[in-house]
């Protein structure tokens, strides 16, 4: 036995109600961590955006097409390699209506040369090129569908007329895979020209925006206001930006949303700290001969100060514990999981940072001795024949 | 081991050349409430010698906890010296105290005062966290102090599951573990049945003769009083002896009886209500 191992002890005292403040602190924790990891991954998509990427949309708003011709213009500019563009094609399947994924008509030519972080084998590939009706989806989209090379799938699009007589039928040519964890691995990609044959002649020719590769990257913005120089003239103007922009005009209506979950996340471990300074104010109000006891013995007020922080600080340290081990299975296998695979495209990858355990550990031990300051400074300023008196 | 018999008549009466442990002198106490001055003790002179085993009788409120406290330097006199094994206590600061008391002073208390998250040995090895001996020493002594005890069959068992008269033992184990010179017990068999109690008290007079432990216990049992070499009596404030009191006790005391006397306040003051 040392002086630790007496506070230690202390915390089997009343079971239930240490049980309680562990509890109580791991959820806090646990809340805290998730809460951090979401705004973490949700902010980080546009961070490892590809540099060399610019992307040109609508100006007013990229739910708003641009005209197919665009392409070319962009194609011609200076200091862009290969351009390619897409649709978002709001597909359902209504097989299984409550999974959402991406859908997007995509240029059959270009597009993988613009992304290529996705992968796929070249003779998947190779049959996609041949096939009008087929379609590319992502490995994890695939696995959660029970979808195999081969299949016919049916999609309803959200946006774009449903035909009984030709409906939105695709075969599954491949499969991607990604070489970041940031990309969307749930999307599915078919081909734009089959999607511009099936649309009615006043939708045709309409892309819903253009994606550049520039050779480089420092130039990318420089890029984005040429290109928008060359529309402002035309019929459409545009809106050009480098990716992580793009991304973060995604983000850009949230971010107060964003930060206002950071602070809840803050809130929700000072409110911890507040109950578990009021557990340990309880504790030691009820302890107070005991600590009369151990002072008549000998021990100093910094001794009793000891016992009543370190105290706090197991709680907090092992409610802290606690919370980190829950966020394994309820953030990445859990939450973290299921946004993978149903929001990927604002959640392409979402796991715990190590930070984020770091801080979640740290705030819950050092708010936890916070807590314990005011009643432990209370306590070993008492005079130990007042102690002494509460006995009876 | 439970044969701490002793005759209650073998008294062994220190020797008049026995050294002085505990030398009071002028002390008073008096507490500050709410603007009113409460004159607990005053002008109060005592010698005790080392090896004595005292009983402190009085009416309630009397303060023989006060005194009790003050002699063990637990709290600090108003006024007047009081000097232990040969240092100045009541100039003492809060933390010379502490350490003061770790050396010296064992504390008996009426409710046991057993931490309940400890067993009995861990309880008894208490006081030597304070000392620098190794792990395996003061478990050793722990050990040894329950031995005295009569409980070393009970090391392992928390305070709940011991009898109330086992609980004190741990308790005087606890008190005696780091070899004070002084143990202070406020009335310590006043939970007690009668044959704990006697146990209890068996125990004392034991570390008394035995250990020449010196023993102060405030008690309100005279049959606890009979036990001790020494019967002091407080009241208003005022030492007094008791019938079969020590001579050099009685001599200080007299002595301080008439200092006291002629020092003392009008009595409506000094009698606290
Ligand atoms: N901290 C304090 N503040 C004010 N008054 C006090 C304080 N401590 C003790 N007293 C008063 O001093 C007097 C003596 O108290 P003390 O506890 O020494 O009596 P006692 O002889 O031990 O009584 P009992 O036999 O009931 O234990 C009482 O009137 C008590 O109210
Ligand atoms: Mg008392």
């Amino acid at each position: 036995m040392n002086l630790a191992t007496l506070a230690a002890k202390n915390l089997w005292r009343n079971r239930v109600r240490t049980v309680l403040t562990i509890a109580a602190s791991a959820i806090a924790v646990l809340t805290f961590i998730t809460l951090r990891t979401l705004v973490f991954s949700w902010t980080s998509a546009s961070e490892v955006a590809a540099k060399d990427r610019v992307v040109t949309r609508h100006k007013v708003t990229f739910v708003m097409p641009l005209p197919k011709r665009y392409v070319e213009d962009v194609r011609q500019a200076k200091g862009v390699r290969v351009a390619t563009f897409a649709n978002w094609f709001g597909g359902k399947d209504p097989k299984h209506d409550q999974e959402f994924f991406g859908t997007f008509a995509v240029d059959r030519d270009t597009y993988f040369q613009v992304y290529d972080e996705m992968v796929i084998a070249p003779e998947d590939l190779a049959r996609w090129k041949e096939d009008k009706r087929g379609a590319i989806v992502g490995d994890a989209l695939a696995k959660k569908m029970g979808w195999k090379v081969g299949e016919k799938v049916t999609l309803d699009s959200g946006i774009f007329p449903n035909d009984p007589d030709n409906p939105w039928t695709f075969t599954i040519s491949g499969i991607y895979t990604t070489t970041k964890k940031s990309v969307d691995r749930s999307s599915f990609l078919f081909r734009w020209d089959t999607f511009n044959d099936a649309l009615p002649a006043a939708g045709k020719d309409q892309v819903g925006w253009i994606v550049s590769r520039v050779d480089d990257p420092s130039q990318a913005a420089n890029i984005g206001v040429a290109l928008d120089k060359v529309f402002d003239v035309q019929d459409t103007q545009t809106l050009s930006q480098d990716e992580a922009a793009f991304n973060s005009s995604f983000l850009a209506g949230i971010s107060a949303v964003l930060r206002a979950v950071d602070v809840i996340s803050g809130v929700i471990l000072v409110i911890m700290m507040l109950v578990l300074g009021n557990t340990v104010a309880m504790g030691v109000r009820e302890r107070t001969f005991e600590y009369g006891t151990l002072r008549a013995m000998g021990f100093q007020p910094g001794h009793v100060a000891f016992f009543i922080v370190a105290e706090a600080a197991f709680v907090g340290a092992i409610g802290g514990l606690v919370g980190m081990a829950l966020s394994y299975p309820v953030v990445d296998q859990g939450i973290g999981k299921f946004l993978e695979e149903n929001m990927g495209n604002f959640f392409a990858y979402v796991g715990v940072p190590r930070h984020v355990l770091v801080l979640a550990l740290v705030l819950s031990i050092g708010l936890a001795i916070v807590a314990s300051l005011v009643p432990a400074y209370s306590a070993s300023r008492i005079r130990v024949t007042e102690a002494l008196r509460r006995i009876a | 081991m439970t044969d701490t018999t002793t005759s209650p008549k073998s008294y062994r009466e220190p020797a008049a050349s026995a050294p002085i442990l505990i030398s009071v002198k002028g002390v008073g106490k008096s507490y500050t409430r709410g603007g009113e001055t409460l004159n607990v003790l005053q002008g109060l002179d005592l010698e005790i010698p080392e090896g004595s085993f005292q009983a402190l009788m009085g009416p309630s409120g009397s303060g023989k906890s006060t005194l009790l406290h003050l002699l063990a330097g637990l709290d600090r006199p108003s006024t007047g010296t009081i000097e232990v094994a040969g240092r100045r206590i009541d100039t003492m600061s809060e933390g010379e105290l502490a350490r003061f008391r770790a050396e010296n002073v064992g504390f008996v208390f009426q409710s046991f005062n057993l931490i309940p998250v400890l067993t009995a040995i861990e309880n008894v090895e208490l006081p030597l966290l304070l000392t620098k001996l190794p792990s395996a020493e003061r478990k050793r002594r722990a050990q040894t102090a329950l031995r005295v005890v009569g409980l070393e069959d009970r090391m392992g068992h928390l305070p709940k599951q011991l009898s109330g008269g086992q609980e004190q033992r741990v308790a005087i184990a606890r008190a005696i573990v780091h070899d004070p010179r002084l143990i202070v017990a406020d009335e310590p068999t006043g939970d007690l049945d009668r044959a704990s109690a006697d146990e209890v008290l068996r125990l004392l007079t034991k570390l008394s003769q035995e250990l020449q432990k010196t023993i102060l216990m405030v008690t309100h049992d005279p049959a606890a009083a009979e036990r001790a070499t020494v019967r002091l009596h407080l009241d208003k404030g005022r030492l007094s002896l008791g019938p079969d009191a020590h001579p050099v006790a009685r001599a200080e005391t007299s002595t301080s009886e008439a200092k006291a006397e002629a020092k003392s306040k009008p009595a409506s003051e000094e009698s606290p209500s």
